[in-house]
């Protein structure tokens, strides 16, 4: 692996998230908070680093970036760009300690949603913005690498998703992400664009239209209020925000056809898959809902929150920890799917539990029949047998890693409940979980540890796994 | 054709009602010798299900008995559905569990050898009864053997016709021959480590009766005692030491102890064997640090007494308790509960998804790591110096997929009826890989009875598709099944 082209990536990364900064800002600076100075520091910080770190691109002209190289890059750009997104916390002071400061900004890249604070309006404008565009930032990153470097690099059977982008050199990564991002990120700007527009035609200011928009688009999760959605209460901004979680939670080159004209969602398995679960698990929550709701209203929150777990995005517009049994089961059982490949949201991903459940079910028919030979397909094309092998052996990782994690979480003397479903909300991105980390509480009274632990885990999960433990192997490491 | 085919397996599991039958003749001289009422019960029990087997037995009189595998899915899926039916009669018609939904989950928690009870005190049962719940055990365990050894690898369940030639048998198309010597081999072992634990007990001062009871409930890794307390009653460290080292017998396959009896030590090199060990011995001392503190008072010979005991009965799935582990700390309980999904080994008496499965996904996953940085390179993945293939590897990961669903679905059903998550959860956990008790309102010193009746029967559908390997029972339901 050489370590120069690396360094200079992550210094480009780190640049861009200064430049981000500055946005927060103007910010301040418009509202005339005190946190102007601190905040315009980090970002001289970020970007001086950042370009010196550039500085080596020089001495890149005309290669490639490898396939090891690729991992690195992903990697440590998960762990850097939330390393130097801290620093407008620290500085104003609005987050002391640094672990609490760098686990609020892991959450923000990772685009997970969950919080240290346990009260967010007393943060400054600047900074409930920064945090918003953490994911964004965060939101545009995993659009890239879900869609261009992991099919390319083969990570977790995701090649099925190789062709998707047809470009114009196949071994090549720069010329390809380049593609993609260019195509993708138009669309994601244009979400985000109409979101920010129409919650601010239900009466939401500007600023909560602005930061909700940068956070549903990336399924994130923070928001600007301490009762999250729930603070406006209005069934308006409900509907628009489950709307755009889900947009936000499927594959984002079906949006890009369909803004081209070409309409494909209900020929797309996985968009099948993940509709029906949605509608199964809402209607299985309706019910419990009713004694509290009217159906209409029980049909709101349960689809509000069925879709914020789903997309991985961890809004809450009700407390769903005080929820009944059933309700809470069904929400923790939809973290481990997650959302669909090629969108923001995060988990195993619902095309890849839909390929094992297509294995478990040739293998009936093969029993009965042995030497019959039956291949398994996936939107009408036939899935080789090496992705299903990689497919697999991604889900195990996900699942020992998380019972790994949850283990060293209850060391740590967390209840089992909350230890289960932090760690999943964790790994799959969401946010809140159930027990002391419901929707109406935070994280902030874990001990550092366990914080260290979960902001490991959302890196794990949101760079599906691969990517990060690639980096332990030894075969990494020679030659 | 296809009445006749109905009718071998209507035989077949007559057959196999017949001897439950006779097992409950069995118990019927217990309660005779301790003076119990219920004699007559139990003897009406036997004498119906004697009959009903052998009712079903006739059509097949006289003739030879060859089966294919559709023959051979039917009749293991339907007769753990069946026979502990029959098996719920003793209970019954004595009153002792008045209702058919205690008593059928009683019954098919003993011949699935999962061990979980819905009796809140099994010390007023009568001797007679203890005797056959035990014993249900005991039976199922030898069903189980087969099932493992020779049944399962001969159907390729989920991946593992990685141990067809285990045990090599004469002829290899055909069901039957290969079943009964497996199980001529193979149950002879069987009853030799029984009497030798009964011997073990004894002479740590436990009663005869007693001794006879949990050593049918260990090597069987079932877990039902004669104690309310379970084996905490008897409070013997020797005792506990017996039935850990037992438990781990029963949890491991009996075609490596029977090629230890043949002198082939070294057969424990294999893959499966040391990795449950190395698993068993990590777990042990992480939820011995967990408990030395606040349970046990610093003291590590009591925390490693009772952390080897409850994590062996977990791994193996027997489900005995020393200690009432659903009070442990998260950390320990975190360990325990993330145990019950690999369980045991394949080819022991144990239940769970098996280590070998888990160990195989494992090489899996870090064989992906080598073909992620070297794509062109073909690395294989082996077991025990064997290649695998991946057809093999693909019914693994399918078999995984329908595990965890299966776990989901039931999870989801528990909770639909008003139990808690934890409860839900580790009940479903330890029904699907036939441990027994689970966590919160289901653990060690609790017991099922007080959930609804729906969470019971749904229990009991866990229990059975865990025992048979999901796949067996699924099978039945699926058209190609039906079709030809």
């Amino acid at each position: 692996m050489r370590i120069v082209p690396v360094l200079s990536v992550l210094g480009f990364i780190i640049c861009a998230v200064g430049i981000a900064m500055l946005a927060a800002v103007l910010c301040s600076w418009y509202f005339e908070e005190p946190d102007v100075q601190p905040i315009l520091v980090s970002a001289l910080i970020s970007i001086a680093v950042g370009v010196f770190l550039m500085m080596f691109m020089k001495r890149l002209d005309g290669e490639e970036l490898r396939a090891r190289e690729g991992f690195a890059i992903v990697t440590f750009g998960w762990i850097v760009a939330p390393l130097f997104g801290t620093l407008p916390f620290l500085f104003s002071g609005a987050i002391p300690s640094f672990t609490d400061a760098f686990f609020e900004s892991v959450s923000g890249f990772t685009t997970t949603g969950a919080s240290i604070l346990s009260d967010v309006e007393s943060l400054t404008h600047g900074l409930l913005f920064w945090r918003a565009m953490t994911h964004w930032l965060g939101g545009m990153g995993i659009i890239v690498l879900s869609l261009a470097i992991l099919p390319l690099l083969g990570v977790g059977g995701m090649q099925l998703f190789k062709a998707e982008f047809a470009g114009p050199t196949k071994d090549k990564l720069t010329p390809r992400i380049a593609e993609t991002a260019r195509i993708l990120w138009s669309v994601y700007v244009l979400m985000t664009a109409v979101q920010a527009g129409l919650l601010i035609a239900g009466g939401m200011s500007f600023f909560d239209s602005i930061c909700h928009s940068f956070a549903t688009i990336a399924t994130g999760g923070f928001s600007t209020k301490n009762a999250s959605i729930g603070h406006f209460n209005s069934a308006y901004f409900d509907v628009v925000i489950t709307v755009f979680m889900f947009i936000a939670a499927t594959n984002f080159p079906l949006h890009y056809a369909a803004l081209s004209g070409k309409f494909r969602y209900f020929k797309d398995n996985e968009f099948q898959f993940f509709s029906i679960s949605a509608i199964v698990a809402i209607a299985l929550i309706v019910p419990l809902l009713l004694s509290e709701h009217d159906f209409l209203n029980a049909l709101r929150y349960a689809a509000f929150n069925v879709v914020s777990i789903m997309s991985s995005t961890g809004f809450a517009s009700a407390d769903f920890a005080q929820w009944a049994p059933l309700a809470q089961i069904v929400l923790l059982l939809l973290m481990f799917p997650g959302a669909c490949a090629g969108s923001t949201g995060g988990g195993m991903k619902n095309v890849r539990v839909i390929l094992l459940l297509k294995t478990a079910a040739n293998e009936l028919k093969r029993l009965v029949h042995p030497q019959a030979v039956i291949p398994i397909r996936y939107n009408g094309r036939m899935v080789e047998q090496d992705i299903l092998f990689n497919i697999a052996g991604f889900i195990i990782l996900y699942l020992v890693t998380f019972a790994t994690a949850t283990i060293l979480v209850a060391a740590n003397g967390l209840d089992l409940v909350t230890s289960i479903s932090a760690v999943v909300a964790a790994m799959s991105n969401i946010g809140p979980g159930l027990g002391a980390v419901g929707p109406a509480a935070n994280y902030g009274g874990l001990p550092d540890l366990v914080k260290w632990i979960l902001g490991v885990c959302m890196v794990i999960g949101r760079l599906e796994i691969f990517t990060v433990f690639v980096l332990f192997s030894r075969a990494f490491w020679r030659s | 054709m296809f009445i006749m085919r109905i009718a071998r397996v209507l035989g077949v599991l007559g057959f196999l009602v017949l001897i439950a039958g006779l097992g409950i003749l069995s118990s019927v001289p217990f309660s005779a010798y301790y003076n119990d009422p219920d004699v007559p019960h139990l003897f009406v029990s036997a004498l119906v299900t004697i009959t009903v087997g052998g009712l079903m037995m006739l059509p097949l009189r006289r003739k030879k008995i060859e089966l294919g595998a559709r023959e051979g899915f039917a009749i293991v899926a339907l007769c753990w559905f069946v026979i502990p039916f029959f098996g719920s009669f003793p209970f019954l018609f004595s009153g002792q569990i008045p209702r058919m939904v205690d008593a059928y989950f009683e019954s098919v928690s003993g011949f699935t050898t999962t061990g979980g009870s819905i009796l809140s005190n099994v010390e007023v049962l009568s001797h007679g009864l203890l005797y056959w719940r035990s014993l249900t055990h005991w039976l199922g365990g030898m069903g189980i053997i087969v099932l493992s050894l020779a049944v399962l690898p001969m159907l390729g369940i989920g991946g593992m016709q990685l141990f067809k030639a285990e045990v090599a048998g004469p002829t290899k198309n055909k069901l039957t021959p290969r079943v009964a010597e497996t199980a001529r081999l193979l149950w002879g072992l069987y009853v030799i480590l029984t009497v030798a634990q009964i011997v073990l007990l004894r002479v740590g001062g436990m009663p005869l009766f007693d001794s006879i009871c949990h050593a049918f409930a260990t090597i069987s890794t079932g877990g039902f005692s004669t104690k309310n307390l379970s084996i905490a009653a008897y409070d013997s460290a020797y005792i506990d030491m017996v039935v850990t080292l037992f438990m781990f017998i029963g949890g491991t396959s009996f075609s490596l102890h029977f090629l230890a009896l043949q002198g082939k030590v070294r057969q424990y090199r294999d893959q499966e064997f040391v990795f449950f060990t190395i698993t068993a011995m990590v777990a042990i001392f992480v939820v011995a640090f967990a408990v030395v503190g606040k349970e046990y008072g610093g003291d590590i010979l009591q925390a490693l007494r009772y952390s080897a005991f409850n994590v062996m009965t977990v791994m193996s799935c027997t489900g005995f308790a020393t200690a009432d582990f659903a009070l442990w700390s998260p950390l320990a309980q975190g360990v325990l509960f993330f145990l019950m999904f690999p369980g045991a080994t394949s080819g022991s008496t144990g239940g769970g998804m098996k280590t070998v499965r888990v160990l195989l996904m494992l090489k899996a996953g870090t064989n992906l790591f080598k073909r992620l940085l070297h794509p062109k390179a073909v690395t294989p993945i082996t077991f025990n110096g064997a290649l695998v293939g991946m057809e093999t590897m693909m019914a693994i990961a399918g078999f995984a997929m329908l595990y965890f669903v299966t776990f989901g679905t039931g999870t989801i059903v528990l909770t639909a009826a008003g139990s808690d998550i934890l409860t839900s959860m580790s009940a479903v956990a330890a029904n699907m890989a036939n441990v027994g008790p689970g966590l919160a309102a289901v653990g060690p010193m609790a017991n099922y009875g007080h959930l609804p009746d729906i969470s019971k029967w749904t229990l009991d559908v866990c229990m059975i598709l865990g025992r048979l390997e999901i796949y067996t029972v699924l099978v039945l339901f699926t058209k190609v099944f039906w079709r030809g």
